[in-house]
């Protein structure tokens, strides 16, 4: 019998992860995959970051994952975007090598102490008394754990489409887990069925790219990991820079995007052949996400709009393939092809693989806690496109923090829970636990209501006192963040106080912009501290706004709800309210406030029900 | 309770199903009037009533609840209120059944409000304005504002959000003109802000004038009872008297005040400081000069321009007058109106013009007029101040992410009268009205 404190079932990027921070606080992890030659695979686009995503990277370095540095390692182009929008806007983003990424996450797994990577599929979780206490694999092996986090991405049920072709599997040329789902739903969680695509991918040497316009990255890359708190030795997280390990200098040699446009010739050969369309066609029962439609929805749903803006983006150093973003398609390939050769530089591309859409099931994730375990079995984590979002960032954010939870469950310790107004991961997780979702969800800064305070700089600042009592992270980068931290509120203080011609050099940097000369002792900081501390002083107004914000929501945030509460035994409450309120089980009644289809009425009775005193008797 | 035709009582709560078996012996279907004898809990009639129950949600406070329809002697009613008591129910708060109503969302917030004021309406006018925001006027152009800077909100995020898409090109001038636009929208509605005071509170009307011109005899006449202590003494009137009278559709708050003495003795100085407070917060200012005093004139506190705007000058004690034509050797006050306070004669005159004036109080077009009360003209203020700051940002050309952030405060000050605007509906707009997605 193989036992361990944590099994966590997948390795995607939610499952490495998870995996990493549970061996990191100190369990004894196993990550079971179903193929190890594809561990953190891009099954998308080959770039991390962007908008929103680029900030949740750097929250994840923050607290000691593994994406931010991996990126930073095998990243080709750079690019900071939202230059003009604002500083908490400005959102990194990087191209990578494909298989130097997954390869060097492979390699960084192999080397974690505590954690035992094996090659098998997990066919059944094990139950015991209304908890899950181990898993059965395609191997007729059985492996027993104290907590298990499951992060299945597209491969739950995976039915890929290609016009009126269908094959089963979570990605093309991969399997399906075919009977996990049945042992979720005897286990009483309920699954759905979501959509999403992906676009062809090309062969390099067919295009032509004198008709493409160029994009390349920046001179001055701007990178995920905070590489100003790190020592040498702290870069690999392990302490030990002797193994040799893919990826190369961050930043060197980077490599150029390119963009074209649809032609109308692309748009008739698009509408001429909707019906041929896996999407149009009526086989596909799962929702597809808005933000991310395919090549058919686009020409459909904005007929006004002549022509769509593609981007071919390189997979990697050592290959030729490219890959076309903005041209999802669950079209038959004959129709791609066609497509394809209708889009001015690609008139002689061919195509490697097929764009096809995938079905798969997910677990609707208000049936989670804000920790990431399941309400309806305990012990039981979950992590990634299984809780119905989109994106390999939004993926590693929920599978470090429900690796530290399922090993905090473990040794007994609270829960890692960020706060909507901590980070992005806050926002996410609090997102998907209160309010669900009905299509693959992404995060957009938009989401937060306190954006202004979610500058990719102030990553760690933010975070460091979650950092600290999870011990994510190395005592070294403790204290070279805090050390950080007081030189940045000392600047900010003498930057305030300290008069240059009569005004002080806050009120100068407010009227003249960053870009106005400042104390020359202030330009020899290092430039995350310059940054930050100019933030910090060119936005202070804005920055107390939010804060007083944050006071003001948190009265109602500490309002704690108890779980097992009866809600329906509230007369007054509507009985959709009250559903709802016991299906989601609020932790607090600012959380409640954010369930959809809970008014402001209802929170009034809950806090009329607190405050009388006759509320939160358990049932 | 007063006397009328009949009187109604309403039971609400969860047992207001049993409240009508025990009365009646029966569980009447819900939203039927029934007829029956009320017998008190010894067994006595008190009366034979028409009673009708409604189940909850179904109901005005969303629980069940009985009305029942008794005679409008205020003896009967008494007597079935207390039996209701003895029965195991309670006396309502003031505004206790709008609460719960509030409560089970029944109504929105401002819904709720408009019903407290229709409670307390003390005119025609409040009570067609309270009718109005009750059916949602002010939902319905709160609505509009609301849409607009949707409209405006879903472009500035798109910029932020998806800066690598092929979105139209930035459009500055666009959101100046939506703001711009908003900003005097906004402005309008809180223009009604006073109009809805007036409503609530009336029309603060200061009668003012020398001392001993018959300002006491005046508001008596006006009130139509012996109100204020007179005497041909001048400053028997020390301390303010307060007044609410009905002049035509409107409801006046009718104040007198000590007489304006330019050489006051020490005690009537300070009386006469609260008058010089009470004229700067007038909306109406009788000022009362005497017919017989020929070289009467405004006194000086009444001077300007602002106070002039509001006056109506009013020639007292016409009854002592033998010459006709005195009026028109008052040189400073062309269009007095003259009356005697005593006799009654001029007064119909006064009534009509005092009715004009208070005229101009009202807000446009009288359907679609609302007045907001303290609560959204307090929210609108804030959205009011964001607006001018994201119209000032969008001159100076300021990042984005702080433009963002003004309108998102202006949404939620709107939010405040109207109900939250949540994230989601903010990205369904976004996403049907661009095409994102790489």
């Amino acid at each position: 019998m193989f036992q361990f404190d944590v099994i966590v079932c997948g390795a995607g990027h939610a499952g490495v992860e998870a995996a990493l921070a549970a061996s990191r606080v100190g369990a004894s992890t196993l990550l079971l995959t179903g193929n190890i030659d594809t561990i953190a695979q891009m099954s998308c686009n080959p770039a991390i970051g962007g908008q929103a995503k680029g900030q949740i990277v750097r929250e994840i370095d923050a607290l000691g994952g593994e994406m931010a540095i991996n990126a930073d390692l095998t990243g080709i182009q750079f690019r900071l975007l939202n230059e003009t929008k604002g500083l908490a806007v400005q959102s990194p983003r990087a191209q990578c090598d494909k298989k130097a990424y997954q390869f060097r996450l492979k390699h960084t797994l192999e080397l974690q102490p505590n954690l035992q990577i094996f090659q098998a599929t997990v066919t059944k979780l094990i139950f015991d008394q209304g908890k899950v206490v181990g898993c059965k694999t395609n191997l007729d092996l059985d492996f027993y754990c104290r907590t298990l986090v499951v992060t299945t991405g597209t491969f739950l049920r995976g039915l890929m489409h290609i016009g009126q072709n269908k094959n089963e599997g979570g990605r093309l040329g991969d399997f399906a887990a075919k009977t996990l789902s049945q042992s979720l739903l005897d286990a009483g969680i309920e699954l759905r069925r979501l959509k999403t695509g992906t676009p062809p991918r090309l062969l390099g040497r067919t295009l032509n790219f004198n008709k493409m316009a160029e994009q390349k990255g920046d001179t001055v890359p701007t990178f995920f990991a905070f590489h100003d708190t790190r020592q040498s030795g702290d870069l690999f997280h392990v302490e030990r820079t002797d193994e040799n390990r893919l990826g190369w200098r961050p930043g060197c040699e980077q490599v150029s995007c390119w963009m074209t446009y649809t032609t109308p010739e692309t748009a008739d050969i698009v509408r001429s052949n909707l019906h041929l369309s896996a999407l149009y066609g009526g086989h596909i029962e799962g929702v597809g996400p808005r933000y991310c439609p395919s090549i058919e929805d686009k020409f459909v749903r904005f007929s006004d709009k002549p022509r769509h803006l593609l981007f071919l983006e390189p997979e990697g150093r050592t290959t030729n393939e490219f890959y076309v973003n903005g041209l999802s398609t669950s079209l038959p390939f004959v129709t791609q092809h066609k497509m394809i050769r209708s889009v001015p530089g690609l008139e002689s591309a061919e195509i490697l693989r097929p764009a096809y859409a995938v079905e798969y099931d997910f677990a609707p994730p208000t049936q989670l806690f804000p920790s990431l375990e399941s309400k309806k079995v305990e012990n039981l984590f979950f992590a990634g496109q299984i809780n119905g979002t989109s994106g390999y960032e939004e993926a590693a954010a929920q599978g470090l923090v429900a690796g530290v939870n399922a090993a905090n469950k473990v040794r007994n310790a609270a829960p890692l829970i960020i706060k909507r107004h901590e980070g992005y991961i806050g926002v996410l997780i609090d997102d998907l636990v209160s309010k669900g979702t009905n299509e693959p969800y992404r995060m957009f800064t938009s989401r937060a209501e306190h954006r202004l305070l979610f500058n990719h700089g102030s990553a760690e600042l933010r975070l460091i006192e979650h950092a600290v009592d999870q011990g994510l992270l190395t005592y070294n980068r403790i204290d070279k963040i805090r050390s950080k931290q007081n030189r940045i509120l000392q600047w900010v203080d003498r930057l305030e106080q300290n008069r240059n011609n009569g005004s002080t050099w806050g009120e100068i940097i407010r009227r003249e912009g960053i870009q106005t000369s400042l104390p020359e002792e202030f330009k020899k900081e290092s430039k995350p501290i310059r940054d930050e501390t100019l933030y910090r002083v060119s936005y202070q107004g804005y920055l107390m706004r939010e804060h007083r914000q944050v006071e003001k929501l948190s009265q109602i945030e500490k309002i704690k709800l108890n779980s097992d509460f009866n809600y329906m035994s509230i007369s007054g409450l509507r009985k959709e309210s009250a559903q709802k309120l016991s299906e989601i089980k609020p932790m607090t009644l600012g959380q409640a406030s954010r369930i959809s289809g809970v008014s402001p009425a209802d929170i009034s009775i809950l806090m009329v029900w607190v405050e009388s005193g006759r509320g939160l008797r358990a049932q | 309770m007063g006397t009328s035709a009949i009187a109604l009582l309403r039971v609400s709560g969860g047992d207001g199903a049993k409240v009508a078996q025990n009365i009646f012996g029966t569980t009447p279907p819900p939203r039927v009037a029934q007829h029956g004898d009320y017998h008190e809990r010894g067994g006595g009639l008190i009366d034979d009533v028409l009673f009708t129950f409604f189940r909850g949600p179904h109901s005005y406070t969303g629980e069940d609840s009985l009305e029942i329809s008794c005679h409008g002697n205020p003896f009967i009613a008494q007597k079935i209120l207390e039996d209701l008591i003895a029965r195991g129910c309670r006396l309502a708060e003031p505004g206790e059944f709008t609460k719960r109503a509030f409560l089970n969302g029944r109504m929105d917030l401002s819904q709720a409000e408009a019903v407290m004021d229709l409670i307390s309406a003390r005119s025609e006018r409040a009570l067609a304005a309270a009718n109005r925001q009750l059916r949602g006027s002010l939902g319905k152009q709160m609505g509009a504002l609301v849409d607009r800077l949707l409209g405006v909100i879903v472009r500035v995020e798109a910029y932020i959000d998806f800066p690598e898409e092929d979105l139209p090109p930035e459009d500055r001038g666009f959101f100046l003109r939506e703001l711009s636009s908003l900003a005097s929208d906004t402005d309008r509605l809180l223009a009604t802000s006073h109009y809805g005071e007036l409503l609530r509170d009336g029309i603060k009307t200061v009668i003012v004038g020398a001392p001993n011109v018959g300002k006491s005899s005046l508001l008596n006449r006006l009130v139509g009872r012996e109100r204020a202590l007179v005497s041909p003494e001048p400053g028997t009137t020390r301390d303010f008297i307060e007044e609410r009278i009905l002049v035509g559709p409107h409801c006046l708050r009718i104040i007198d005040t000590a007489g304006l003495n330019p050489s006051p003795a020490p005690l009537e100085k300070l009386g006469m400081e609260k008058t010089v407070e009470c004229i700067e917060e007038a909306d109406l200012l009788l000022v009362v000069l005497d017919s017989n005093d020929l070289c009467a004139s405004v006194p000086h506190e009444l001077n300007n321009d602002a106070a002039r705007d509001k006056s109506l000058i009013i020639l007292n004690k016409n009854d002592l007058i033998h010459n006709n034509s005195t009026v028109r050797q008052f040189p400073y006050v062309p269009h007095g109106i003259s009356v005697s306070a005593l006799t009654g004669s001029g007064i119909e005159t006064l009534v009509e013009a005092i009715s004009a004036h208070a005229d101009r109080f009202r807000d446009g077009n009288d359907e679609e007029s609302v007045a907001i009360n303290a609560r959204h003209s307090s929210a609108l203020k804030i959205s009011r101040d964001c607006l001018n700051a994201a119209l000032i940002k969008l001159d100076v050309n300021t990042p984005m992410e702080l433009l963002a952030s003004d309108l998102r405060q202006i949404l939620a000050a709107y939010g405040e009268i109207v109900g939250k605007v949540n994230n989601e509906e903010m990205l369904d707009r976004l996403f049907s009205t661009f095409c994102i997605g790489k």
